[in-house]
């Protein structure tokens, strides 16, 4: 009797021994499976509200109207309290395996690089770096998502209390894709940077809770990207122009529904010179296995239309992960 | 008067049942790992999170030790509400059915002297007492202020593969 229960014990334990490795061996195969898409890049970006409320900003007369920008230099060097936020923010989402482009450094290579390209030329002609004036507009910091920031220390009688406002925006989508804001406790006794980093660390976990599920989104139903298709002037075709029987924006919006992950894309606008799409889900990863963004995704496109009966050149113009303009016509 | 008899009887009798059925009901209540009783005490230091949470048992010593065992049990499953100046905490496992698909894994980890007691810093077990310590029928409901290391739970969860990493899939 004794054997027989410790026999069935032992079975027991085996099986538990089994299942306990075949998850983990699901778990790791799951995660190999996913180890190659893109990983966006994650940026802190004080709030438009933050800088021009406390004066960092700067003025620009555009034909007559007054444009207020944010200066985030002057932000990032004379408050304190927002690189202490910034900091911390770096720090938890580094140990995320998430480390944030630094916006003060960003700036500081920017500046330098583009000293550096205008003093480059070459060893034999003296020839300068290829440059338009896009190339230039291009040099700017950016990524794929902003954590926006703002954050103010206010007064209740004797006491600090913290309001903060953390946003996760798309770049290309513009949608809020995590959020954390509220009011901390008022305290007497805690000093405002002590409060400040009270409130990263009482936020950040429901901020990064909710940029899991964007995430889980995304490998689920396809990266959310948008497509812009554009004509260069002077064409003898346009949008409406028919191949087939049918015209080259019907081609077009079949193609993007043959190919979005299940169909999913939203034509949001269009005419006989534009196309524009939204909500379009595309995989993280092409069937090779390889990592794709929108420019990779909609390269397809532009050699489905490069091919009979379209014939058609064009150029394929990127605006970073999530974003990608097929301009017809011409390279 | 029979009939009013045997009617009285039959009533009492559904009473009884009815009574009895609500009592099991609230067993089950009180054993699902979904009904798990916190409050926010405040803002954790670095990578901890601080609150009460409540445990049943005979004894109220057994009822501190299932508090500790349910305020892992909550971080992972189903997250630590707002209080206190704190901001909710979602639970780490985004898979609904996890205990089910890693039962193996939460069975060896929620034994009795198991390595969930590795993430509990610091619990005030030994001096419950007055509100934190209510004797109902058939036992105690204790409340145990706890700090679990959250950070620390999160990476061993993250690498045994039973809770999904931030940047997996990247």
């Amino acid at each position: 009797m004794a054997r027989f229960i410790t026999t069935q014990i032992l079975t027991k334990k085996i099986n538990n021994m089994r299942k306990f490795i075949t998850t983990i061996a699901i778990a790791l195969v799951a995660v190999s499976l996913f180890g190659q898409a893109k990983k966006p890049t994650i940026m802190v970006v004080p709030s438009d509200q933050y800088c021009i409320s406390r004066g960092y900003s700067m003025e620009f007369d555009n034909q007559g109207t007054i444009i207020t920008l944010p200066d985030y230099k002057k932000a990032l060097q004379t408050d304190p309290n927002l690189r202490l936020v910034i900091s911390k923010l770096s720090g938890i989402m580094a140990d995320r395996g998430f480390p944030l482009k630094d916006l003060e450094q960003e700036l500081k290579n920017l500046a330098t690089a583009g000293a550096e390209m205008s003093m480059l030329e070459s060893k034999n002609t003296g020839a300068g770096i290829a440059e338009s004036p896009i190339d230039a507009l291009k040099r700017t910091a950016k990524s794929d998502i902003i954590m926006d920031l703002s954050f103010e220390v206010k007064r209740k009688g004797p006491k600090n209390y913290i309001t903060f406002i953390l946003n996760g925006l798309d770049a290309y989508t513009s949608k809020n894709v995590a959020s954390a804001a509220g009011t901390g406790e008022p305290s007497v006794s805690a000093q405002p940077e002590i409060l400040l980093e009270e409130a990263v660390l009482s936020y950040i976990d429901e901020f990064n809770g909710r940029l899991m599920s964007f995430f889980e989104d995304a490998f689920e139903k396809g990266r959310e990207v948008k497509i812009r298709i554009l004509m260069f002037q002077n064409m003898d075709f346009d949008l409406e122009s028919e191949y087939n029987d049918d015209e080259l924006s019907e081609h077009i919006e079949n193609w993007m529904a043959d190919h979005a992950v299940n169909g999913r894309y939203n034509t949001q606008d269009a005419t006989e010179n534009f196309m524009q799409f939204e909500q379009v889900r595309i995989p993280m990863l092409n069937e090779k296995g390889r990592a794709v963004d929108a420019r990779g995704w909609i390269r397809d496109l532009q050699k489905y239309l490069k091919d009979d009966p379209f014939m058609i050149e064009s150029k394929l113009y990127m605006r970073g992960l999530g974003e990608a303009w097929l301009i017809l016509g011409e390279k | 008067m029979k009939t009013l008899q045997i009617t009285l009887v039959l009533l009492l009798a559904l009473a009884v049942s009815v009574n009895g059925q609500k009592r099991k009901e609230l067993k089950a209540y009180y054993g699902s790992q979904y009904n798990v009783e916190i409050q926010t005490l405040g803002v954790g230091n670095d990578g901890t999170k601080l609150f009460k949470v409540w445990g049943y048992a005979k004894k109220a010593e057994g009822a501190a030790i299932e508090a500790k065992r349910n305020a892992i049990s909550a971080a992972i499953f189903k997250g630590i509400p707002a209080g206190g100046g704190a901001a909710p905490t979602p639970a780490l496992s985004t898979d609904s059915n996890a205990e089910v698909t890693h039962q193996a894994f939460f069975d060896e980890f929620f034994k009795d002297g198991g390595k969930y007691l590795q993430f509990v810093n610091l619990s005030n077990d030994g001096a419950a007492g007055g509100a934190d310590r209510i004797k109902m029928k058939k036992g105690y409901k204790v409340a145990v202020a706890v700090s679990i290391n959250f950070v620390a739970l999160r990476k061993y969860l993250e690498e045994s593969g039973v809770v999904r990493k931030l940047d997996a899939g990247f």
